[in-house]
């Protein structure tokens, strides 16, 4: 590469990295901070929380010869700083240009992150010069207003306004931190999770299992405790707050509010909950759309609502907290709620539903997840770019989470994502079928049951069905579709499992249930991805590897198979 | 053996090929042949154990093992050859080995095999090029035969055999 910029970073790829994720973390908390500032232009403590981080990123660019950064960062701070000094009042115009700044800062460290990985940079030349430029004119033409003259004392303490400004070090308590590659951090759960498993197995050995010697039994115990605790720690490892992704989202409002002239208000809270973070990475996309359809389809505009007797700025929350073993976010708002009615005239328009179709006030929520499917008379800036909820569940769902619907006509619509804490392990429902034992998911089962011989029928050309209350469910046989010999034939020897809807309901018939399990999801390697049905493998207790199934991946291979009654 | 084509096309001189190919082979035995690969492509030699049926791949991946918590996969060397199926013994084994994809990198695989039998240093001398038998199905298996004590060793080149269809999965 002959990027004359880069030179110093190629030099150093352990200092690049380290820069790059510096500058990342920077510039997303500077998102948060130019909003508090924006809220209150005039507070000393929010103006400072702007300016530290252009200065640092200014510093580190400059340093590492990235000149274009450097100047863009330097004239914002220029700015910033004219206004520490009272002599620049901060107002919506300023706003504007930092947040511009900070986006355009965040693209110009995403082009220098992708050049250093071989891809082709942009030229962010002009846009620079044209915010430098917008910057400058700023800084001159807008005099400090009269009324506006902070005391000195009014400076950070960590200031000395006499000529030698130190910049502060962030943040108040100092926690050490390390840096850790993730990759390392992965590897190293991945192998405590393998020692869990050998310690487990271990511990159901038969030849332990009949000793009565003490001090072995005493030792295993040991082992036992210090492994469980290097889990959760290693879990724990992973472990981020969802404070970056909350913050990016009051970004996202504040930009929405512009957009559909709608006044918005988002209450946050609970961003100190913990997710793995993985999780708290490939949430926000669902997120960002969740509240663009809040937005769109759920805030009234300022008439209606004060028609309503509500006040005009819609709210927004966003909420996380936990429950039972999981991590829920709620979106909410206070808009006109879900209109029933119209979606399932909708769904009937779409096709999506038979005319007629008498549906439940929760089926009828559960239509908003099917592809396709879109309320949005027209389409706005906002909403309605040909990404539905569809899409947002199924990142949900690989994220092993799922989303409940609460709305009340005219109180509002919450949106629940809950979501498993760790990634590492999941909850197993241990299956077997002939000689094979398959796992799945707990969070995928609605119930499982033994048939009665009058439940099961035959519809030809459908396939086997069985009744379950009221309901008729695709029964699938997990033998047929995977081939497997030696299966239990007879449903009323079998056991169906009621698999929850993806997107439908549908009944799965197993030869035996074993137990439930916590297992390390492990993927099958490079050469088998792909198979329909096989989410991954999981080692068991007595070190065999047993096939995770996935839901959705046996519906579609049954819809590949043509049914036969025979076994 | 001939190591030159019948058709005529441009060959280097037998030395020069198989001179690339001599070195430490592992040797084993499938029915009534005895087979080679490279020790350097050898991880380890494991004896049969249990394997996990896998759906929806070809007959001869057998499914996937738990090689010390990294699940991979396992091909039965026997029906990637179409040899009639054998059931596995004492002396039946799994050659765990590297092979490199397409993509670039390599992936863990177990081959199985009836027994395996030795380690040896094969001189460029003993090797020859395998016949030209034209175009055939996997031609690129055997990379060279090797004529030792009046018994022939068939040098395969598992990246050709097993690399090529980095994904097993039959689309």
């Amino acid at each position: 590469m002959a990027d004359p910029d880069l030179a110093a970073l190629e030099a150093d790829p352990e200092l690049a990295t380290i820069f790059l994720s510096e500058t990342f973390d920077h510039l997303s908390s500077l998102e948060a901070s130019v909003l508090t500032l924006e809220a209150s232009p005039e507070d000393r403590k929010a103006l400072n929380d702007v300016f530290r981080p252009f200065h640092t990123i200014k510093a580190g660019a400059g340093a590492l010869g990235l000149a274009s950064v450097e100047e863009l960062a330097h004239r914002v701070e220029n700015l910033l700083d004219r206004a520490r000094f009272g002599e620049h009042r901060i107002r919506a115009a300023e706003i504007e240009l930092i947040l511009a700044s900070v986006d355009l800062l965040t693209g110009m460290m995403r082009d220098v992150e992708g050049r250093l990985a071989g891809h082709d940079g942009s030229d962010f030349h002009d846009r620079c010069a044209v915010l430098i430029t917008a910057l400058d004119h700023l800084s001159e033409a807008a005099p400090a207003d009269q009324e506006f003259s902070p005391a000195p004392h009014a400076y950070d303490a960590q200031e000395s306004p006499q000529g030698g400004r130190r910049i502060g070090l962030e943040g108040g308590s100092s926690q050490a931190t390390v840096k850790v590659d993730t990759r390392k951090l992965d590897s190293l759960v991945d192998l405590v999770g393998e020692l869990a498993i050998v310690q487990s197995m271990i511990h159901e050995d038969p030849h332990v299992l009949g000793k009565t010697d003490e001090r072995l039994n005493r030792n295993l115990a040991q082992l036992h405790r210090i492994t469980s605790e290097l889990q959760r720690g290693s879990i724990a490892m992973r472990l981020v707050p969802i404070r970056q992704t909350f913050q990016r989202m009051s970004r996202l409002v504040r930009d929405l509010s512009q957009k559909s002239g709608k006044a918005l208000d988002l209450v946050v809270s609970g961003e100190d909950t913990e997710l793995d973070r993985k999780v708290v990475e490939e949430i926000s996309d669902p997120l960002m759309h969740m509240l663009r359809n809040s937005v769109d389809h759920g805030i009234e505009d300022a008439d209606t609502r004060r028609r309503a007797g509500k006040p005009p700025q819609g709210r927004l929350s966003l909420t996380a907290y936990h429950e039972g073993g999981n991590v829920v976010i709620a979106v909410a708002d206070d808009g006109s709620g879900l209109d029933t009615e119209r979606i399932h005239r909708k769904a009937v328009a779409q096709k999506l539903v038979e005319p007629g179709t008498a549906l439940s006030e929760s089926e009828i929520h559960a239509l908003i997840f099917r592809p396709g499917f879109s309320t949005a008379s027209e389409l706005t800036e906002i909403s309605g770019r040909g990404i539905g909820m569809d899409v947002v569940r199924r990142n949900v769902e690989t994220l092993r989470g799922r989303i409940e619907i609460r709305s009340s006509p005219d109180v509002g619509a919450t949106f629940l994502i809950k979501l498993p804490l760790t990634l590492a392990t999941i909850e197993g429902l241990l299956l077997s079928v002939g000689a094979q034992r398959f796992v799945l998911p707990t969070f995928v089962v609605r119930e499982s049951l033994r048939p009665a011989p009058d439940r099961t029928h035959f519809i030809p050309g459908q396939g086997w069905v069985v009744q379950v209350r009221e309901e008729l469910l695709p029964l699938v046989r997990l033998a047929d579709l995977f081939r497997i010999p030696a299966a239990v034939t007879n449903p009323d020897e079998a056991v169906v499992i009621v698999l929850e809807d993806h997107p439908r309901h549908m009944a799965l018939m197993v030869d035996q249930l074993l137990g439930k399990q916590e297992i390390v999801i492990k993927s099958l390697g490079e050469a088998l991805v792909n198979i329909a049905g096989v989410a991954g493998g999981a080692i068991l207790a007595d070190g065999r590897i047993s096939l995770i199934l996935d839901a959705r991946g046996l519906m579609r291979l049954k819809h590949r198979e043509a049914p036969s009654y025979a076994a | 053996m001939n190591a030159v084509t019948s058709d005529g096309r441009a060959v280097e001189p037998a030395a020069a090929t198989t001179q690339a190919f001599a070195g430490k082979y592992l040797t084993f035995v499938l029915d009534a042949e005895e087979y080679a690969v490279s020790v350097l492509k050898v991880r380890e030699i494991i004896k049969v154990m249990d394997i996990t049926t896998v759906p929806q791949l070809p007959s001869y991946v057998k499914g996937v093992i738990n090689l010390r918590g990294k699940v991979i996969p396992v091909v039965d060397l026997r029906l990637k050859f179409g040899m009639a199926a054998k059931d596995y013994s004492e002396r039946t084994c799994i050659i765990v080995v590297d092979v490199a994809v397409k993509s670039g990198g390599a992936v863990l695989m177990g081959v199985v095999v009836d027994s395996v039998s030795d380690v040896m240093n094969i001189s460029a001398d003993e090797l020859a090029e395998p016949p030209d038998f034209g175009e055939v199905a996997d031609g690129n298996c055997v990379q060279a035969l090797a004529k030792i004590k009046g018994t022939v060793k068939i040098l395969l080149n598992l990246d050709s055999m097993l690399g090529a269809d980095e994904e097993l999965v039959r689309v």
